[in-house]
């Protein structure tokens, strides 16, 4: 299992040499991709050949040393990870951006393996800041000052919850004497929950949920992931913010903190839907729907059963893949269009070329839940593993309101005629929009009993139309309304510390009541 | 400077107070604990070869933390260097005047800094030091030389792009050191050179060579970024 | 251990540092305020098994004597040099954002940057 090490070490070690000759990069970039392939594969070979699922970097007994771990949560986000590059990879082909742009690359996807392997609380630490610093810089890579203010502010807010992060290991260092994830859930003591374990846990969890996308929390995603470039955009809802996700998965098998991460998950999933409804902004608008969709993910995170485990982590990577051709669709669409709201953006579709718009349809719906595709697949997937109605019922509210969302695309999601646009970026688009489509056939050998009971009753299909439909229903009915600007005034600074304080204390209380 | 709205700041004055009463009451702290360690200090001193145990753990137990917090390090030295490298001297600012004061004494602490510097890094295993410690020592020591002779003078010696490369260099040695065990069939990040005697100079095997690394790394990055700063706003 | 150690020191300055971040609007101070946050949590790992008769984590030759856990101490190296990237890139960016706005005040930046997306 050297590959679990070998993959960020390969990612790192291309860093500075892209740098010291930068005229290779973009074709080490490339190289990359290939090699990562590779490694994946043998990854896939060695699990899938019975062997140990687990290294421990240092030799030492487990405790001191750190863990690395695969299972099989953590194999679809590597082959996310693995589609996401590829396609980054191509879309860039013909920008062709500074050789400083693929060093930050190269150290984010090894950032991003490293952190999903990963089973140690300080390493947790390390690799997210690396992973916070890394994105903050490709935030601000064109210079802009509301690039550089918005990625100011993520830099400041992960910081602080960052710390909030440390603060809880040390105390749970203190009271266990390990930093192994196992070793503490083997330690915690059984019975009535001490005080320690319900702050610890409330610290722990405020400090990711500030890089996972829950709405209290993460403020500063909408602006973040709107401004940046649209490569940077994709890569951020696509892939970096599912790594706080990951983590969250492996605190909430240690900690008690499920009750959190639902009423967390709800509350993101429906807000952030308001919000995407009533924006005008093309990239806003899919920014606000990936802090939505996280909802859901976590909402799945915290019903704790492994069928919403696996359900939650395969709509994680099924939202990875669709949100990320959107963004690398919208950023195109912008730039020939010529205009970042949507409205005008329609009027302008003639400009857009039909690779693009295209590419924007699969995203659509697969974001909306049409079957057969990857949306369906993974919502009906988190239906079938809950039978609570209130957390069915939400869910069907989000289906609802993101149709409602994305119903305001209209007429740009059909391709029509025109040009077909630059081929390295159609390749990038059906690099992701491929497993999109097809994401049922390449799931199911990983997936096979889950998928087949999910789809056995009609009760998913049923709902993912009636969603779709009553969704554009919703749209048309809200367009006919007087527009009323929600406050976003929360987007600030100060607002962002108080409401992460805020979570904070929800958070402490839901714990609480969870453990006592 | 207007503060916010008064409203506002008894909020936000009564969730920091919350927050911090919360925390006290329930961090049941309740003084050192002796019983922490996983291994007995002897055993981590005696595998490792290493009598410092803190470098023991950072630069051999959980070497994988310290590679990737180095790797922080390298990203804030490219940061700096791509939004400051390009941009020329905003306003020219009146520096430091020459002093035959600064000079004398920088002459005469000079060489004590970088002693130590030296002796921080290649005792790190041994005493109290390390990599970073004496890098940053030997950086501060560039530093008085800048304060005394001008940044100027100090940054036509040692000139910028060289430094980088050789510091990416350095970078791709560590990985290259690091990976170094998988020749052998072992993992990455292990240690693999002989451990010598504990207490002494040579031992512990390859953490003398980390220090070295990661002691030259910090120097030559921490010296690149207050250059930068220095430069850009026109002197020191 | 008496009410003053360590540890609620740590936690202290970390709720002094969150007003500071919070109640100033000059850039530079929330910057400031920030770095008192992280080094406020540095403290606290230090401080979590300390004690005045404690011995260094040093491995004398002459056995070993009550030493103090040398985990933290690791952790904390570790934290310093991720602190020193963080300031020293946000800097940066507080310097870019004052040479095009000529103000440290946040609430204005933010106006400001408001201003220009909405045109």
């Amino acid at each position: 299992m050297t590959v679990l090490a070998l993959l960020p070490l390969f990612h790192f070690a291309l860093a500075p040499v892209s740098l010291l000759q930068g005229r290779l990069a973009r074709r080490l970039s490339a190289l990359a991709v290939l090699v990562d392939a590779a490694l994946v594969g043998w990854l896939l070979a060695s699990i899938a050949g019975g062997g140990d699922l687990g290294i421990v970097m240092g030799e030492a007994a487990v405790g001191l040393g750190i863990r690395l771990v695969a299972d099989p949560l953590t194999i679809g986000f590597t082959l996310l990870t693995l589609l996401i590059e590829g396609a980054l990879v191509a879309y860039l082909w013909s920008e062709a951006p500074r050789a400083y742009f693929y060093t930050l690359l190269h150290l984010l996807f090894g950032a991003v393996f490293s952190t999903l392997f990963t089973r140690d609380l300080f390493n947790i630490f390390v690799t997210l800041e690396l992973l916070t610093l890394v994105s903050f810089l490709l935030v601000g890579y064109e210079r802009k000052a509301r690039q550089v203010w918005a990625s100011l502010k993520y830099l400041v807010l992960a910081s602080l919850g960052m710390s909030l992060y440390l603060i809880g290991v040390a105390l749970i260092y203190y009271h266990t004497g390990t930093l192994d994830l196992d070793a503490i859930a083997a330690g915690l003591p059984p019975g009535p929950v001490p005080r320690w374990v319900w702050l610890g846990s409330a610290l722990l969890l405020s400090g990711i949920a500030v890089k996972s996308g829950v709405f209290l929390f993460s403020i500063w995603l909408p602006e973040a992931h709107a401004r940046a470039h649209s490569a940077v955009s994709a890569l951020l809802s696509g892939l970096v913010i599912k790594m706080g996700v990951v983590v969250l998965i492996g605190l909430a098998a240690t900690f008690p903190v499920s009750v959190s991460l639902q009423v967390l998950g709800a509350v993101t999933g429906i807000l952030g839907l308001v919000y995407a409804i009533t924006t005008d902004d093309l990239k806003r608008m899919l920014a606000y729907s990936t802090l939505s969709q996280l909802g859901y993910v976590i909402l799945g995170v915290g019903i704790g059963t492994a069928a919403s485990l696996t359900a939650a982590g395969s709509y994680a990577v099924a939202h990875g893949l669709f949100k990320g051709l959107l963004f690398l669709a919208a950023g195109t669409a912008i730039r020939e269009g010529g205009f970042r709201d949507i409205a005008p953006l329609i009027a302008q579709r003639g400009r857009v070329s039909r690779g693009v718009r295209l590419a924007l349809l699969v995203g659509t719906l697969g974001i909306v839940g049409l079957p057969p595709l990857a949306g369906f697949a993974a919502k009906s997937l988190l239906t079938h593993a809950t039978a609570a109605l209130p957390v069915q019922g939400v869910m069907f509210l989000m289906s609802l309101g993101t149709a409602a969302a994305f119903a305001k695309l209209g007429r740009l999601l059909w391709p029509g005629k025109g040009a077909w646009g630059s081929a390295t970026a159609n390749l990038s688009f059906i690099v992701l929009g491929l497993p999109v489509l097809f994401f049922l056939p390449l799931a199911w050998p990983v997936l096979p009993r889950a998928l087949a009971a999910a789809g056995r009753s009609p009760i998913p299909y049923a709902e993912s139309l009636a969603a779709i439909v009553g969704g554009y229903l919703l749209h048309r009915w809200i367009r006919r309304r007087p527009r009323r600007a929600l406050p976003q005034r929360f987007l600030r600074l100060e607002e962002g510390v108080m409401t992460i304080l805020s979570g904070f204390f929800l958070v402490l209380i839901l714990v609480w009541l969870q453990a006592r | 400077m207007r503060r916010f709205s008064m409203p506002f700041a008894v909020w936000a004055t009564l969730f920091v107070t919350l927050f911090c009463g919360l925390v006290l009451f329930a961090f049941d702290y309740e003084g050192p604990r002796v019983d922490s360690l996983g291994l007995s200090s002897e055993s981590l001193a005696y595998d490792t070869g290493a009598a410092n145990l803190v470098s023991a753990i950072y630069l051999n137990i959980r070497l994988y933390d310290t590679l990737l917090e180095v790797l922080v390090f390298s990203v804030a030295v490219l940061g700096v260097h791509f939004y400051l490298g390009p941009r020329g001297v905003e306003e020219q600012v009146e520096g430091i005047p020459e002093s035959h004061v600064i000079r004398t004494s920088a002459g005469l602490l000079l060489p004590v800094i970088v002693v130590l510097g030296i002796h921080l890094v290649l005792f790190g295993h041994v005493s109290p030091g390390g990599g970073f410690s004496g890098g940053v020592v030997a950086a501060s020591g560039l530093l008085l030389c800048a304060v005394a002779l001008g940044a100027e003078a100090v940054g036509r010696r040692f000139h910028e792009t060289f430094l980088e490369r050789i510091e990416w260099g350095i970078l791709l040695s560590i990985l290259c050191l690091a990976c170094a065990p998988l020749a052998l069939g072992r993992l990455p990040l292990t240690d693999v050179l002989p451990q010598g005697q504990v207490g002494s100079l040579v031992s512990s095997g390859s953490i003398v060579l980390y220090n070295v690394l990661i002691g030259l790394k910090v120097f030559i990055g921490t010296w690149v970024i207050i250059h930068f700063f220095m430069r850009h706003r026109g002197e020191i | 251990m008496g009410v003053l150690n360590g540890v609620t020191v740590a936690i202290i300055l970390f709720g002094i540092g969150l007003l500071g971040l919070i109640l100033r609007r000059d850039l530079v101070i929330k910057l400031l305020a920030l770095g008192l946050i992280n080094s406020s949590t540095i403290l606290c790992l230090v401080s979590l098994n300390a004690r005045p008769d404690g011995a260094p984590p040093l491995l004398q030759g002459n056995g070993l004597g009550a030493m103090v856990d040398p985990l933290p101490h690791a952790l904390v190296l570790s934290a310093i040099v991720i602190n020193f990237a963080i300031l020293a890139l946000a800097l940066v960016f507080v310097m870019l954002l004052v040479e095009r706005y000529h103000t440290t005040d946040s609430r204005r930046i933010e106006e400001e940057v408001a201003r220009e997306e909405g045109e």
